[in-house]
């Protein structure tokens, strides 16, 4: 038996599931595409460099909100679509039909991590290409790589996230409020939907503290012309290691496999 | 396969609590290798604890289970490609196809059964295509059933498997339960059906308030617990009770109405000697019948206090 088809093969069987429930396409790729439209139709500046992020880097309106929404994609791509499809598994016996079988636990969690990234690295690149050629968002050569390292990071994290608070959820229904909902508050004080520069500045400590502002500032540097060295930042780095960390130890205490709800 | 001889499931001193409340207190019993063991009790009898004990679910607050020859406490791998599940219900996702769903779980065991022969043997063969959600509820057990013996197992645990069935699928599942047995298996069965474990178990154990109260050989066990064979009838013409209660004088005699019942341990010579003094008279015995207690019976005799309890 080779484990990595197992892996492989859980994780075309999640992909598939995630491919005929029409909700989660609309939510985790439609909406975000709609978001990044509507925010360059009402916002854009004709690409002039208006807003300012810490460090006093100039960027365009277009280039903040595609990365701002690319790192609410990579969020709901992963942070909710893991806390919502691990909590609906558990709770119809799924996941406790899965512990019955020779199957290696790691392997399902693997599979699902990997659909929830390739969901969101397809969104990225999407929504990158699409801010690209519609809204001349520029690309600098020099924190490329940055920027992927950013998403990959933010992948993690989320990830780990996701699978974390699945251990919290009592069913589908409050794991697919909590999450999204989360994601969308998250996002008003993470530079998603307001440039951080126009927060209160308590709020914007508030939002210093999830990973999402550092996700959205990280991907925002990497977009600005004017940034530095390899545009990687320390800070961002460390937040975002640090909540993967957080993330990982409390879903490996916690997850649950089996049914919480008590059945009739 | 192991030898015949060999017992696939020991259990001795079982006991499982949950906080003050003992819902296995102390039971003993062994599977042998190749037969259909019946697990029987009410609800709340203590009947899914102790299955999700052997299948390696639950930890037990004491005793000793062996299930091939591995503590189930401490399931391994290994142990997991010979033991085959079928669970109260049904645990597959409704937007899989029946065909995906049986792939993906043989992917998971080393030495799988063929996907489509299984799908066949459970009579799904039309239904592969289907998404799981669009399958009726024997369908549904059916799926499951195939799920449950993909990876080929030594032994099979089936949990209510007919539960929700008309009677033709039920006979179809009985059968495909015997064609298990054929093939060597060892099945350990749950069900509520009393002419369900009559026809499949070769032995039945009967779980009340966590203890068996009866267990052995499935046709003895009435007979092992000292349960009398029933000769009735309804009388009529010059009969009378005081005439049968003569005729057969070491056995119980009860009437109501004019419906006799007669409890005996002696069936033939008394039948012979009422069959006699019926013919002497020139009476028709209405409605004859010779009724050896059936498992139901046994069960719900068994079981009636709890049952009046819940």
């Amino acid at each position: 038996m080779n484990d990595r088809g197992v892996v492989l093969a859980q994780a075309r069987m999640a992909i598939l599931v995630a491919l005929r429930t029409p909700r989660v396409l609309i939510f985790t790729a439609a909406f975000p595409l709609i978001l990044l439209v509507l925010f360059n139709s009402i916002f854009s500046k004709g690409g002039n460099e208006t807003t300012t992020l810490p460090g006093d880097l100039k960027l365009s309106a277009e280039a903040y909100f595609t990365a701002g929404i690319i790192a609410y994609s990579v969020a709901l791509s992963t942070f909710a679509t893991l806390a919502v499809s691990l909590t609906t598994q558990r709770e119809n016996g799924q996941l406790k039909r899965y512990r019955g079988t020779p199957m290696p636990p790691w392997t399902f969690i693997a599979a699902q991590i990997t659909r929830a990234s390739a969901q969101a690295l397809l969104m990225t690149a999407l929504l990158l290409g699409v801010g690209a050629i519609a809204y001349g968002v520029p690309v600098p050569a020099s924190t490329f790589p940055a920027f992927i390292a950013y998403v990959l990071l933010g992948t993690a994290a989320m990830c780990s996230l996701g699978i974390a608070l699945s251990a919290f959820t009592p069913n589908p229904d409050a794991a697919s409020t909590i999450a999204p909902f989360s994601v969308v508050m998250l996002s008003f004080v993470s530079g998603v939907w307001i440039p951080v520069d126009q927060l209160p500045s308590w709020l914007e400590t508030v939002g210093k503290v999830f990973p999402l502002y550092h996700l959205a500032l990280g991907l925002q540097t990497t977009l600005a012309p004017g940034a530095s060295g390899t545009g990687l930042e320390l800070g961002n780095v460390v937040v975002l290691l640090i909540w993967c960390a957080v993330g990982i130890r409390i879903a490996s205490k916690r997850f649950k496999w089996e049914p919480q709800a008590a059945k009739a | 396969m192991p030898p015949v001889s060999e017992a696939a499931i020991t259990v001795s001193g079982l006991r499982k609590s949950y906080g003050e409340h003992e819902a296995v207190r102390g039971i003993e019993f062994e599977v042998a290798a190749g037969e259909v063991f019946g697990f029987l009790g009410p609800n709340g009898a203590g009947k899914t604890t102790t299955i999700e004990i052997l299948e390696g679910y639950r930890e037990r607050s004491g005793g000793e289970v062996s299930v091939l020859g591995v503590d189930p406490g401490a399931p391994t791998r290994a142990w997991r490609n010979r033991v085959g599940l079928v669970l109260q219900e049904c645990e597959l996702d409704p937007l899989w196809t029946v065909a995906e769903a049986v792939s993906l779980f043989a992917r998971f065991y080393e030495k799988p059964r063929p996907v489509a022969e299984t799908i066949d043997l459970v009579g799904l063969g039309d239904k592969r295509d289907a998404r799981v959600a669009t399958l009726s509820g024997g369908q549904k057990r059916r799926a499951d059933v195939a799920i449950g013996i993909i990876g080929d197992p030594d032994l099979i645990f089936l949990d209510e498997p007919t539960t929700g069935f008309d009677p033709s699928a039920r006979r179809d599942a009985w059968n495909m339960i015997e064609g298990l047995k054929a093939l060597g298996k060892t099945v350990f069965l749950t069900t509520h059906y009393m002419d369900e474990a009559q026809h499949l178990a070769d032995r039945v154990a009967i779980l009340r308030d966590g203890r068996i109260v009866a267990q052995g050989r499935t046709e003895e066990l009435g007979d092992d617990l000292g349960r009398r064979t029933v000769i009735g009838f309804s009388l009529n013409g010059s009969l009378s009770a005081e005439d049968v209660r003569g005729a057969v004088p070491t056995s119980q005699v009860a009437v109501a109405g004019n419906r006799v019942e007669i409890e005996t341990e002696t069936p033939q010579p008394d039948l012979y000697r009422l069959l006699e003094l019926a013919e002497q008279r020139g009476v028709e015995l209405d409605e004859l019948e010779v009724r050896r207690p059936s498992l139901e019976d046994i069960f719900l005799e068994l079981t009636r206090a709890e049952a009046q309890e819940s």
